[in-house]
């Protein structure tokens, strides 16, 4: 049966969510978008035939984005040996993908299904100095930050982590979890002024 | 705040933001080439390990792995959680209280300041006020955060029946267990727990907003019922249950119009509202068009089905005559076509599961 809507990973992006760029700007970003999108389901449909150097190269884009899921929800620590966990999951699973541009979706919720299998064994999640890469200084700091990172509503955790953490902008964001912009701008930002009421930040005009 | 730097990173840094930047920097993925041989053996042996016979029969049951990959893998999910409640329940007595923790400031469980960790029992309330958070363990199967300004009572702690009420404020749940197993009462509907993690919010005058992280959520009340997948919400209402869902990327008009229709005040605020919905709806929000059908009949669910037919057509064998007559398993057939998962996973594991 040919679906409708091939909605269960990824939905159509909204128009209300691209309304703020100029005409020939936004359909120059469509543009790319959708070029990005179709060499990526062409390295997905490659790894599905058993393309190992394909599957390398989505190992290279997404590493960091299943590292900030896994991190959203588990020690430091754990989350770079998860990173691998997932993608050997994700290997053993790729042939059941049947929509190739459906992976930054469904990657993503692998890694937080083993997230959660793996919170579910080991609590609490407070971080601990010692858990950081070892840096000059500021490691108390890194760690409360994230510690309040965490009590955020997952959606916010996950959207600041990627963008705080491993430095990705709001529309690589949107491209590689599958969420729409739309959803991505407003995680951001009521995500960094919820932690940085809990930071006890003042806000600035 | 500089929500352009926020929102690219680049341009002038916001100060906040380059400073939470430079602190949680410290966390970020260590780049290396992916070792590509050994997660290659890792999967192989994870795949000859990969259990079969059961999960085997499950995905054939749903029509087969090759065509309904997604079906099949939340099938598997299921019966892996269903095999881990059952083995726990045979493991473990039933729990008559659960345990919180204190998160931040003096939470209360059964009348006293909750200092670090307790139990709350049955019939016991958990309370937090403007400045505080706690966590509860829902037995076995997850957690749930009640946030500040909240008050929750434990209403049941059987190993089958988890069951909370929702008092005021908002809670946060994250559970893994079969579905139907976690419910939360509101003051104006049921929230029924599908598999998943969501935020659930009961304002003032007993109305409640639910928004779905991941899994589903049925709202149940007042013969009514609202399936809410995964980056969708609904409200429920006082006096007359559950609205109409809608998806987060949904246009604030249309989202607007819907509020409107539930809280239409006659048939005539009814079909204004409904006119206005439909006249607002994109193929997005097919969720929602698909639950307009069952709370509006003759002309009106005509009209439904126009809109929804224009947007997200119906799958073969699905009649307007079929759909206008209200048939279930055409309603079924459509909904299973919208892409959020079929029907009868989540109906398989409304009672006991099977043998």
């Amino acid at each position: 049966m040919e679906h409708a809507l091939p909605v269960t990973w990824r939905r159509p992006e909204p128009a209300a969510a691209r309304g703020a760029e100029p005409a020939a700007a936004a359909a120059d970003a469509d543009d790319a978008r959708a070029a990005r999108r179709a060499e990526e389901a062409a390295l997905v449909r490659a790894a599905q035939a058993g393309d190992r150097a394909a599957f390398g190269r989505l190992y290279e884009r997404y590493a960091r984005v299943v590292h900030g899921l896994l991190l959203a929800r588990v020690r430091a620590a754990s989350a770079e040996d998860l990173v691998q966990d997932v993608f050997v999951q994700a290997l053993q699973r790729l042939a059941d993908l049947r929509d190739p541009q459906a992976f930054p979706g469904w990657l993503a919720a692998i890694a937080r299904r083993r997230a959660l299998d793996h919170h579910r064994r080991e609590r609490p999640l407070d971080e601990l100095p010692g858990d950081v890469p070892a840096t000059p200084d500021g490691a108390e700091e890194a760690a409360r930050v994230l510690s309040l990172l965490r009590t955020l509503p997952a959606a916010y955790r996950e959207t600041l982590v990627l963008r705080l953490v491993e430095g990705l902008s709001g529309p690589e964001i949107a491209e590689r979890t599958g969420l729409t912009e739309g959803s991505v701008r407003v995680n951001l930002h009521r995500g960094v002024r919820l932690l940085r009421e809990r930071l006890g930040v003042e806000e600035r005009g | 705040m500089n929500d352009d730097y926020l929102w690219t990173g680049r341009g002038e840094p916001d100060p906040d933001v380059a400073r939470l930047e430079r602190a949680l920097g410290r966390y970020a993925h260590a780049a290396a080439p992916p070792d590509l041989e050994r997660l290659a053996r890792a999967a192989a042996a994870a795949e000859a390990a990969r259990p079969r016979g059961a999960a085997g029969w499950l995905a054939r049951a749903f029509g087969g792995a090759s065509r309904r990959p997604a079906l099949a893998w939340a099938a598997a999910c299921a019966l892996l959680v269903t095999v881990a409640a059952v083995t726990r329940e045979a493991a473990r007595p039933s729990a008559p209280a659960w345990t919180v923790a204190r998160l931040e400031g003096a939470p209360r469980a059964g009348g006293a300041r909750l200092a670090g960790a307790g139990r709350l029992a049955v019939g016991e309330w958990l309370e937090t006020d403007a400045a505080s958070r706690a966590r509860l363990e829902v037995g076995t199967i997850g957690t749930v955060t009640l946030e500040p300004g909240s008050r929750l009572r434990l209403v049941r702690a059987a190993e089958d029946d988890h069951r909370l009420a929702l008092e005021r404020g908002a809670i946060e749940a994250f559970i893994v267990a079969p579905p139907r197993r976690f419910a939360v009462e509101t003051p104006s509907a049921l929230a029924v727990d599908l598999g998943c993690a969501y935020r659930l919010e009961v304002d003032r005058g007993g109305g409640a907003l639910v928004r779905v992280l991941s899994g589903w959520v049925s709202f149940e009340g007042r013969g009514r019922e609202a399936f809410v997948p995964a980056g969708a919400s609904c409200r429920t209402w006082p006096g007359r249950g559950p609205g109409i869902p809608w998806v987060e990327e949904a246009d604030a008009a249309f989202v607007a119009a819907l509020a409107a229709l539930d809280e239409a005040a006659d048939a005539a605020a009814r079909r204004g509202a409904l006119r206005a919905a439909l006249e607002r709806s994109r193929p997005a929000d097919a969720l929602s068009l698909w639950h307009l059908l069952a709370r509006f009949e003759g002309e009106e669910r005509a009209a439904v089905y126009a809109r929804l037919a224009a947007l997200a057509p119906p799958p073969a064998g699905v009649t307007r005559e079929a759909v206008l007559r209200g048939e279930r398993a055409a309603l079924d057939a459509w909904w299973n076509a919208l892409g959020y998962g079929d029907v009868e996973w989540w109906r398989l594991w409304q009672g006991d599961p099977p043998a």
